[in-house]
Parts: structure tokens; C-alpha cells; sequence
């Protein structure tokens, strides 16, 4: 197999534009033929530090990451609008990138001509832009409004334009930057069909995004970078998890965050003041903001969400175990009471609830600190974001400790689906249905 | 800098799409179009007749009548000082451009040469038209050494093309470049020998006439002009070596500049 790009060890410093060091800069670029020799550590920003890779020609390629991550550099190196400060790239064969459209576009201009500007500028001659103008104005869906000056055109047709102007060049590598989020629905349809077609052919495809199934549903293999960094490169489904996983840590470390922060107030106005009978109870807050209210004969110390395994967690996967830990406390005995636990969304819809009670457990006695779990050897939500109330309270509904979005935590599924259920399921098909791609499986070895 | 030559000559096509953007996008939209390109020397003609025979009457040796004689070098300093003022923010002012393509930014500058070429070239029936009536007066302007004119306009080319090409690269790094160039072109105006014959310079000033003489790219280009077009004269073989040497300079130390300092203009625009 040939490769079709070669990226090796490639590294992009960007100057800092203070102007205090533009004079430097003019000197190393005169004397020096670098535009970055001359200057110290600290006048650059790093977006890219070593990062290699190679594409197969005719392979998809896929490059995902945080924003920041230093992706739409790479893909502009590699197209050669940046040079890289270190390290070298090859591509072989014509590029065209739909990074950004319409280069070249003049306002004032109608779109036929500007179809010419903008074929010259990405490297047409005048003959072939004639022998492709037909296609390219059919693809753009503007033949009514050819005619006309750019500058009437809506931002989606100027995009469509651009976009069927690149997409004609008959490039043999292809690099895309998000640029499938524009336009109509119709429109996306008919880029991603073009895009497939022009895998067919046997060519070369990059593909920066943001949308995971898009990577995953085009791509034979995925870079993931971070801060500039290689973090991992393989198949589109592992790097994906992987990636996803990485993304779910990170919010799971903010819902952790955000209930160690709200628990150390609860301590501090725990010494402030004597369980307060709630501002909030005198009509001084809205009704929606008031976090807890109760008499605080029992107290609840703290909440946490553990694993199977029992490690505390807050980013959870739809279909593992999970287990709801509340600490109480109780002031002096008592013969009723109700644990409560309720999961909603953040728009408040009641995904579900439970307590005691309801459970058909009659209390007897409690007193002194005790530790209750809510195991759940399978927790079936759909991905999305999740928040927490904790209650104690007697059968009556008198409350001693009610907590209102007492934590948070993020729900993520190795399937897609939309709602708040998320059932384990599978489809089942007779021989009158077939289909090109079938559902990818995952693998044990796709979990990280 | 013949790497940038040959780069140029690789985007011949895309040079001449871009040129004709330029003019189309100047002219589109305006009712007269091309005419626009003819009034403005229409009116400088009819005022500066007007003025400098009825009212303000300067008796120079060499420049009679003295309104043709500074039409002569107006119109291709118009030109010069147009394509230079562009052309020092072709880069900036094309910054999409550059940043969303990858082609040969150093076209730009030069578009901006050759499209202000084709508008002094829209306006020279107008002087050419003067000068027949002046001749026709019985004025001794013009004649058929004029054929050589187009060889100084092709002299001229490299020299704005290698100036604006330096100079859009310094623009890149310091905005205050267009400035500095806006201001040094009016300086420059009064330092060639449009509104004034060279020889008529008062001798004390030696400094000065040296100055205007050997160190302004633009006074050999004008006095060819005037000699061609005017006078009825050829040029003085020193006259042409020094648009030569100018034209050839200025070329190269302004590719020079543009391959220095032109690396990573996506970046820095």
C-alpha cells in the first residue's frame, strides 16, 4: 500500500504577537531565515509538539480532540498553508481542503464568476473549471441565483457554493475541518454521499470533527490529539471509547467538584448558624432556588455515588452497576422515617424516585450515624446529564433533611438513542431487510 | 527572487483571474462603468488648461505648454503611487484569502500593479488625444518616437511589482509601513520631476537636484516619459540604465524581502 501522507514529527510553535517582539522577529527573519529562532520560550505557544502519523492511500482518516487541541493546525499544515517549525510533511497527489470556503469570493461578483475566482485560486485552469461549471453549479442547488452579486447570497449559499467549487477540484486528498456542519439538511446529505463516492474511487480522506459518529461512521482509523499531543491513534471505535471516556472523566471530576464544593457549604453554615428555619421558608427566595429545608432531626452528612466496584463516581456508564451511599445522622431516636432518592433531568423531568416507604419497609428504629445504599445492579438511563435529590423524611411527608440537586452526574452509553430510558435492546430483522452497514459491535477490547 | 518570478509565472492564470476580479468589481454596479476611468483626467485636462493659461502662467524652459507637461508625468505617477499604496496592503487586506488557500500570496501586490496599469492605460487616450491638439496648435509636443513608450511601461512594471511586493511583506509585521509609504509617496510627488523640469533646479541647490536626480526610482521613468511623449525626443542612454538598474533592483530586493519574511503569512496576516 502506498501512503498517501506522511506526517513526521511534526511541531508548530506560534509567536506571541506582543510588539515587543516584532522587531526581534524582523531581525531572526532577516539575518536568520527563521521566523521563530530568535525567540525565547516563553514568546511561543506551543500547537503541536511530535506528533507522526501516516495515511494509507485510500484509507479515511479521522482526527479528533478537544478544542484547542491543536487540530485545525495539523490539518492546515498539512494542506501547506502552515509550515511547521519542525518536522516535515509529504503528501502525495493533488489536495483540495474544505477548510474554509469561498476563498477568493469577491462580493460585488456574481456567483458564476466568482465559481471562476475561486476554481483559480484553488488551482484550476479556466478549462476545467468550464468542463466541471455544470456540475459544480448542480451540486451548489443555486442555478437560480447564479447571476447574482455574492454579497445577496445567505451565508448558507455562499457556503454551498464554496463547497461544490472545492469539492470539484478532483483533489486525490481530501481534507475536511467540520465543514459538514454547514448548510441544509439536504445539502449535508449531499456531501457525505459525494465524500462516499469519492472514497470509493480509492482516494484519500482527513476528517476533523467534533461529531464522534461521523468519524466513526467514515473513518478506518482515528488520531485523537490532546494539547498538541499524539494521545492515541487506532480503529475509530477504540480511540472513539476512548475519547469518550476520557470526556466523561472529565465531567464526572466536575459533578465531583461541584458536590465537594456545595458540602462545604452546608458545613460552614452548619457553624454559622443553628439548623436555619430557611430564609427561603419566609418567602425570600424563589421556591425554585431553595436547595434544603427539613427540621434537621435527621441529617443527611453526605451523598456519594460509588461503582461496582465501590469507587466513588460520577461518571457513570448506562447499564452498570451503581450504587446512591447516604450518610445520616440523627439527633436523637426515632421511630419514623423514609429514605428517599430521585433522578432528573436538568429541564426537571422526574426520571425516577423511590424511598422506603414506598418500598414497603416499615420503620422500627433509628438512631445515631448509619450509612444507607441504594444499589442498583443496573442503572438503564440514556446519555445525557443527570441531577440528584436526597431526602429523610417521616411517612407522613414531614421533612427532616430534604436536598434538592444534591449532585450531579453524567450518564454515557456505548449506544446512541434519544429519551430518558435506555432499555438493553437489539434489533431483529427477516430477509426482507438488508443492509450496507451493519451495527458495529463492540468488543471487549474496546473498553478501556 | 527568481523563485518568486517563477511562481509568479506558475500563476500566470490565477494572476490575470485576479486582475480581472479587480477591475470587474470596480466597475460593476456603476451605470458609465469605463467612462469613470476617463473623467477624472477629462477634468484634470480641462482644469489644468484653464488655470495655467489664464490664470497662473509659469514660464519654464522646457515645459510649454506647461499643462500637457505635467499631464505627462501625472499619469504614470498616479499609477505608481496608486499601485504602491494597494499594493502595500494586498497581503493584510486579503487576509481570508490567504487563509483560507493555498497559493502564492505574492500575486497580490502585483494584481494590484496591473490593474492600476489597465486603468492608466484607459486614461491614455486622453493625453494622447491632447497632445494631437496640441501639436495640431502648433506645438512642438509628441511624435513618432512614442513607439518606445510601451518599453518604459514595461520597466516600470517590475519596479512597482518588486517595491509592493517588499513592501506588503514589511506591512505584514508592521501595520505602520502603510503609513510611512502613504506619507513618503506625497514627499515623493514633489521629489520627481512631474510639476517641474529637472534643469530648472537653481544650482545652489546641488544636494537637493542630486537627490531628485539619482536617488528617487521614479525620475528616470518620468523624464523617459516626458521625452517619448512629450518632448519628441528619444531618451538618453543613461536615462534608459537607470530604469533598468532601478527596475532590476528594486525586483530584487524586493523578492528578497517577500522570501524572507513571507514564511507563514497564514499565520501572521
Amino acid at each position: 500500500m502506498s501512503v498517501a501522507i506522511r506526517a513526521d514529527n511534526l511541531s508548530k510553535l506560534y509567536r506571541r504577537m506582543a510588539p515587543g517582539f516584532r522587531l526581534r522577529t524582523l531581525k531572526s527573519a532577516l539575518l536568520d531565515r527563521n521566523l521563530t529562532d530568535g525567540l525565547s520560550p516563553e514568546d511561543t505557544i506551543p500547537a503541536l509538539e511530535g506528533v507522526s502519523f501516516a495515511v494509507e492511500s485510500g484509507k479515511a482518516f479521522g482526527i479528533i480532540g478537544s478544542n484547542g487541541s491543536g487540530k485545525s493546525t495539523l490539518l492546515k499544515i498539512l494542506t501547506g498553508m502552515l509550515k511547521p517549525t519542525s518536522g516535515t510533511v509529504e503528501v502525495s497527489g493533488r489536495v483540495a481542503a474544505l477548510i474554509e470556503l469561498g476563498a477568493g469570493f469577491h462580493p460585488e461578483i456574481s456567483g458564476r464568476e466568482n465559481v471562476f475566482i475561486n476554481g483559480a485560486v484553488l488551482g484550476l485552469s479556466k478549462r476545467e473549471i468550464e468542463s466541471r461549471y455544470d456540475d459544480i453549479i448542480e451540486f451548489s442547488g443555486l442555478q437560480d441565483f447564479i447571476e447574482e452579486p455574492v454579497k445577496n447570497y445567505s451565508s448558507g449559499m455562499y457556503v454551498r457554493l464554496g463547497f461544490a467549487v472545492a469539492i470539484h477540484t478532483d483533489p486525490d486528498v481530501l481534507l475536511v475541518d467540520e465543514v459538514l456542519a454547514v448548510g441544509d439538511e439536504a445539502f449535508q446529505h449531499r456531501c457525505l454521499r459525494r465524500i462516499e463516492e469519492f472514497l470509493a474511487r480509492g482516494n484519500t480522506l482527513v476528517l476533523v470533527s467534533h461529531s464522534l459518529e461521523l468519524v466513526e461512521q467514515f473513518t478506518d482509523e482515528v488520531l485523537w490529539i490532546e494539547g498538541g499531543r499524539k494521545r492515541l491513534q487506532g480503529s475509530p471505535r477504540r480511540v472513539a471509547d476512548a475519547y469518550r471516556h476520557a470526556v466523561a472523566e472529565t465531567e464526572g471530576q466536575t459533578h465531583l467538584e461541584a458536590k465537594e464544593e456545595r458540602e462545604r457549604g452546608l458545613a460552614e453554615e452548619l457553624e454559622a448558624t443553628e439548623p436555619p428555619e430557611e430564609a427561603a421558608q419566609q418567602g425570600e427566595v424563589p421556591e425554585e432556588e431553595i436547595l434544603r429545608w427539613g427540621t434537621r432531626e435527621v441529617e443527611i452528612v453526605s451523598v456519594r455515588v460509588l461503582d461496582g466496584k465501590g469507587n466513588e463516581k460520577y461518571n457513570l456508564t448506562s447499564g452498570e452497576p451503581t450504587i446512591f451511599e447516604i450518610q445520616a445522622r440523627a439527633g436523637q431516636e426515632l421511630d419514623d422515617f423514609v429514605f428517599g432518592i430521585g433522578i432528573f433531568t436538568p429541564r426537571g423531568v422526574e426520571c425516577w424516585g423511590v424511598n422506603t416507604h414506598i418500598g414497603g419497609y416499615v420503620p422500627e428504629k433509628l438512631a445515631g450515624e448509619t450509612t444507607v445504599r441504594l444499589v442498583c445492579p443496573s442503572l438503564r438511563l440514556a446519555p445525557g446529564e443527570y441531577l440528584v435529590d436526597v431526602a429523610v423524611h417521616a411517612r407522613d411527608g414531614y421533612p427532616y433533611d430534604y436536598h434538592r440537586r444534591y449532585l450531579s452526574f453524567t450518564m454515557t452509553s456505548r449506544e446512541a438513542g434519544v429519551g430518558i430510558y435506555f432499555p438493553e435492546f437489539e434489533w431483529k430483522f427477516d430477509e426482507a431487510v438488508s443492509w450496507k452497514r451493519d451495527h458495529p459491535k463492540p468488543t471487549d477490547q474496546d473498553i478501556d | 527572487m527568481s523563485q518568486v518570478a517563477k511562481r509568479l509565472f506558475a500563476f500566470r492564470g490565477l494572476l490575470w483571474t485576479l486582475v480581472v476580479r479587480e477591475l470587474k468589481a470596480r466597475y460593476r454596479g456603476s451605470l458609465l462603468g469605463y467612462f469613470w476611468s476617463l473623467v477624472n483626467p477629462l477634468l484634470l485636462l480641462a482644469v489644468y488648461t484653464f488655470v495655467f493659461n489664464y490664470i497662473f502662467r509659469p514660464r519654464m524652459e522646457g515645459a510649454d505648454p506647461y499643462a500637457l507637461f505635467l499631464m505627462t508625468g501625472l499619469f504614470p505617477w498616479v499609477w505608481a503611487s496608486t499601485s504602491l499604496l494597494e499594493g502595500t496592503v494586498s497581503l493584510t487586506a486579503n487576509a481570508g484569502l490567504i487563509r483560507k488557500a493555498v497559493f502564492p500570496a505574492e500575486i497580490l501586490p502585483l494584481v494590484n500593479v496591473l490593474a492600476n496599469l489597465v486603468h492608466f492605460l484607459f486614461a491614455l487616450p486622453i493625453l494622447v488625444g491632447a497632445l494631437l491638439v496640441g501639436r495640431f496648435m502648433g506645438y512642438q509636443v509628441g511624435g513618432w518616437e512614442a513607439i518606445l513608450f510601451p518599453l518604459v511601461v514595461a520597466l516600470q512594471v517590475p519596479l512597482l511589482a518588486g517595491i509592493s511586493v517588499g513592501l506588503a511583506a514589511l506591512n505584514v509585521h508592521f501595520k505602520d509601513v502603510k503609513d510611512i509609504v502613504s506619507n513618503l509617496l506625497t514627499l515623493m510627488f514633489f521629489l520627481t520631476p512631474i510639476i517641474y523640469v529637472l534643469d530648472n533646479i537653481p544650482a545652489e541647490f546641488k544636494v537637493l537636484r542630486w537627490v531628485i536626480a539619482w536617488a528617487n526610482p521614479f525620475t528616470p521613468f518620468t523624464l523617459g516619459y516626458q521625452a517619448l511623449l512629450f518632448h519628441g525626443a528619444w531618451p538618453a542612454p543613461f536615462v534608459w540604465l537607470h530604469m533598468l538598474a532601478w527596475a532590476a533592483g528594486a525586483w530584487m530586493v524586493g523578492s528578497w524581502l517577500f522570501a524572507r519574511l513571507g514564511e507563514n503569512l497564514a499565520e501572521a496576516v
